[in-house]
């Protein structure tokens, strides 16, 4: 809820400019003795006065919350939802919201709205929106009342997919068994063109030794395999690297509808795929 | 991003110029005007055909253009009328140049401008609610600028209170604010416009027709009572020279002084005198002036200010009909008797048989008078034009005329006589204004009449007028019945007399509204602010700026609660006491968002407080009928009242 405590306001450009015509029009008052001229002037002066009240009138009592916020990859613009909300019973216009993107809105009386604004992610982890200032120069334009806020309300950053396409790891890490991980009730489906996200495994190495090009082999079945993407087996030099590498690998994953595993230092979690798993895996990566 | 102002946002902005803007079509050259009109047309067919605007090079010809016509009619930037045609025509070439935010705000400040320079001209109050609510729309204009949503009823609604709201502590400004005589600038004059009224010179043999023009000349306020209507001689130039046909006022600069100062004796009237705007600097005070503040008194017993003529300017001052003006001057005696040549023998001839040279002047006076009365003389607003011997015409052929006639053809006669006498002009008697409770004297009630010089009583006033026409004197002239009817008339019988009384009180009304209008608000200067600050108790600027800050912060704390107040009663009371429910189950621990349904609410406070379930349920229920449902009970609200008073967590 904005009080006077967090509400500024400071005459804009335009005020100035207003603050001179007043003092002309008492000037021609004073030149010519012409009290009409003295009594617009003060007129103008008191709607000056007037307008500082409408101006914070234009903010106050205005509520706003943060709304629930959608992870993005780093890189991409950060969404961030703030619900504000007019409890008065006057309907609110031009109010102008600025994060890094700006946006204006009107608001009716006792109207509820979700807004999003956008700010620029550039590393994984929480990302805390910066001051999200609310102004508006309603109703003259002579003044600006604007109010800082900020919100504890971090946005989710998951690191940058690589942009380097890499075959799935022909491994399940940690599980003593290499190679294969097919379930028995699997059944060999045929070969089709490889596509981003098929694992090293399934590629059909003998036709492209004949120089038939990339294929992969297919397996039937609701999951035609597990992979475990390991973080010592992810490539890179150092760690953003090989999260960037796994972050990519679980985007194909589960884009290919594959079950997938993630291990982590310190945290193993095992095959499963859907959307639940597939942000809790990536949240694990951000925090990393 | 180009700046593409709405259409709504342009026909606000061209339509309150063009409203403000109109009155100096009467004020300005009419070319400059029509350019400023074209100018205004073209912006306004543009807002459909954009493609018609006029690109760079255009604007800068049609610039060119305009400083031309200005330099052709007026020669110079200073003074009312160069500069209002100045701005109002820089404000139309602004018009065709809008590129941003900005240039809408340099054309509503410029229309400001050019508003307060019709107060220049015209200062009556129905300029100025003109004008208020022309800046209704400017505002209004400014409004629709800065917010997408309002309609254009809504934008001219907040701009209506914005002014409302402001005019109180606009009021307080504008009386305390401290009024400074400024000093004349003579580059910033124009030429007076010519204005009726008396002038130097009377001819009443060249006028064939004596106008009746309801034009105010000034009004006058008694503080006690008035005087009798006989009484009412409004004294304005002395016509003392004559060469036979025209009488002229005398010089009055290098006149020999009286010999003794005037003498007053009976009743005393104090009033106000409020001028009108004169081209002359007389001030027609009630015969005879014994107190006045601010002007001077001529060696004629005249009133003269110093101020300008032009301006309506408002006197002080005391009278007494009673006076005795001693002694005369030798040159003042010559002055009087003063004759263009010896007069003919027909008028000699009259002279003797009133009874003039022997006997003392007080009776010839009134033999004269008498004869006046007797004799076939007529009182006529349109006698024939006398322009050969006027004063032999009149008194043995025509035999009929107005005031001024009589006036001379009676100082010529008392010269004759060999008795001190001169002409007056001034006016005679006044409308009362019942309304207002003052009088009203216009152009239709001036007047010329007579004084002799008598030995012990100086200077009296003679009316010959009186002799033939009482009722002029007694009654005035009805100058709403003459407009009505045409001519002079003294006893109304033409037109309805209803309509008649209802017209007079309608203008009345209306003369009394702007009388008060033209006393508080116009003619409130440096004199008027002390006098009324004073009265007041405020003397000094030190109280004067306590009285400014402090009424300043009281008209400014009210607007502000009156602004700012938060709109309970507006608010449903089924949906406070809701609200007042949901901060109590705040306490307990719950957090009620602003979108959750009561249903949701409830849910949840239900699973964190199941012993409480059954209160929750019922004022969920009770709210959700109240609010929502049509079919609501009559004692709903008391239940609920009681319900959520007795929830505890």
């Amino acid at each position: 809820m904005l009080t006077q405590r967090r509400v500024f306001i400071l005459p804009t450009q335009r005020g100035l400019a207003f603050v001179l015509l007043i003092l002309l029009l008492v000037l021609i008052g004073f030149v010519y003795n012409n009290n009409l001229a003295y009594l617009l002037g003060f007129l103008l002066a008191s709607i000056f006065f007037v307008t500082i009240l409408h101006s914070f009138k234009a903010l106050a009592g205005l509520a706003i919350q943060p709304a629930r916020q959608h992870a993005v990859f780093a890189g991409q613009a950060g969404p961030f939802n703030f619900q504000i909300s007019n409890p008065g019973s006057q309907p609110r216009f031009a109010l102008d919201l600025a994060l890094q993107s700006e946006l204006s809105i009107s608001l009716a009386a006792e109207q509820t709205q979700t807004v999003t604004l956008y700010q620029p992610t550039r590393q994984r982890g929480w990302q805390l929106p910066g001051t999200l200032t609310l102004s508006s120069t309603y109703p003259l334009g002579l003044f600006r009342a604007w109010a800082p806020l900020r919100f504890d309300s971090p946005l989710l950053v998951y690191p940058k997919p690589a942009s380097k396409l890499l075959p799935f790891p022909d491994s399940d890490g940690g599980q003593d068994k290499p190679g294969q991980n097919r379930r028995s009730g699997d059944e060999f489906d045929g070969v089709r063109v490889y596509q981003r996200g098929d694992a090293i495994r399934q590629i059909h190495w003998k036709a492209f030794a004949k120089g038939q090009g990339v294929h992969s082999k297919h397996y039937s079945g609701a999951s035609a395999s597990e992979l475990l993407l390991d973080y010592q087996q992810a490539p890179g030099h150092h760690t953003e690297e090989r999260l960037s590498q796994l972050c990519r690998w679980l985007v194909d994953a589960e884009q290919a509808g594959l079950r997938y595993g993630l291990v982590l230092p310190g945290l193993r979690l095992p095959p499963d795929n859907g959307a639940a798993h597939y942000r809790h895996c990536l949240q694990a990566l951000a925090l990393f | 991003m180009p700046f593409l102002p709405s259409t709504r946002l342009m026909l606000f902005m061209l339509g309150s110029i063009g409203l403000i803007t109109l009155p100096h079509a009467w004020h300005i050259p009419p070319i400059l005007f029509s350019f400023f009109t074209l100018l205004l047309l073209w912006r306004l067919l543009s807002i459909w055909q954009p493609r018609y605007l006029p690109n760079r090079l255009g604007v800068f010809l049609l610039m060119l253009l305009g400083i031309g016509l200005l330099y052709s009619q007026q020669h110079s930037v200073f003074g009312r009328d160069a500069g209002t045609s100045l701005f109002v025509v820089a404000l139309g070439l602004k018009l065709l140049e809008i590129h941003g935010r900005r240039d809408v705000y340099v054309i509503v400040y410029l229309a400001f401008i050019v508003a307060v320079t019709q107060f220049l001209y015209e200062e009556s109050i129905l300029m100025a609610l003109y004008i208020l609510l022309v800046c209704g729309v400017l505002l209004a204009t400014l409004i629709t600028q800065n917010s997408q949503a309002p309609q254009t009823l809504a934008a001219l609604k907040i701009s209506a209170a914005i002014i409302l709201q402001s005019l109180p502590l606009a009021l307080v400004l504008f009386v305390l604010f401290p009024r400074l005589e400024a000093p004349h600038w003579s580059w910033l004059d124009d030429d007076t416009h010519a204005k009726s009224g008396l002038s130097n010179t009377l001819e009443p043999g060249s006028i064939a027709e004596l106008s009746l023009s309801p034009e105010l000349v000034f009004r006058v306020k008694f503080t006690g009572d008035l005087p009798p209507p006989a009484q009412r001689y409004w004294r304005g130039p002395v016509y003392a020279n004559t060469d036979g046909v025209s009488w002229r006022a005398p010089p009055v600069l290098g006149r020999e002084k009286n010999p003794d100062q005037p003498v007053f004796t009976g009743t005393t009237y104090d009033y106000t005198l409020m001028m009108e705007p004169q081209k002359q600097n007389w001030v027609f005070a009630l015969e005879m002036p014994s107190q006045f503040e601010g002007l001077r008194r001529n060696g004629l017993y005249q009133l003269i200010t110093n101020k300008n003529p032009g301006d309506r300017a408002e006197y002080r001052l005391s009278s007494s009909p009673a006076y005795n003006t001693g002694g005369i001057s030798k040159s003042e005696r010559r002055e009087s008797l003063q004759l263009p040549g010896k007069a003919s023998e027909k008028i000699v001839e009259l002279v003797k048989q009133l009874q003039g040279r022997p006997a003392s002047p007080e009776l010839f006076i009134a033999n004269l008078l008498q004869y006046f009365r007797q004799e076939n003389f007529h009182y006529t607003l349109s006698p024939e034009a006398m322009p050969d011997k006027p004063i032999e015409t009149f008194l043995f052929e025509r035999r009929a005329g107005f005031c001024s006639h009589y006036a001379t053809a009676f100082v010529y006669l008392l010269r004759v006589a060999e008795i001190p006498a001169r002409v007056v002009g001034g006016y005679q008697g006044g409308q009362i204004n019942q309304v207002g409770g003052f009088l009203e004297i216009r152009q239709a009630d001036a007047h010329a009449w007579a004084e002799a010089w008598l030995e012990g009583r100086g200077w009296v006033r003679f009316d010959p007028t009186a002799a033939i026409a009482p009722e002029r004197i007694e009654r005035g002239v009805n100058v709403d019945l003459q407009i009505a009817s045409g001519a002079v008339n003294f006893s109304p019988v033409q037109l309805d007399a209803k309509t008649l009384s209802w017209l007079q009180r309608g203008r009345q009304l209306w003369q009394s509204v702007d009388y008060n209008w033209q006393r508080w608000v116009i003619n409130y200067d440096t004199v008027n602010q002390k006098a009324f600050l004073q009265s007041l108790g405020i003397d000094s600027f030190v109280k004067l700026g306590y009285w400014l800050v402090i009424s300043v912060a009281g008209i400014g704390g009210v607007v502000a609660w009156r602004l700012l107040r938060p709109n309970r009663r507006r608010q449903d009371p089924a949906l406070r006491l809701y609200r007042q429910f949901c901060a109590k189950l705040g306490k307990a621990g719950l957090s009620v968002d602003i979108g959750d349904g009561p249903q949701t609410v409830a849910e949840r406070a239900k699973k964190l407080r199941p012993d409480l379930a059954e209160a929750i349920e019922r004022i969920t229920a009770l709210y959700i009928r109240l609010r929502y449902q049509a079919d609501s009970e009559a004692g709903d609200l008391q239940v609920l009242k009681r319900l959520v008073a007795r929830f505890r967590v």
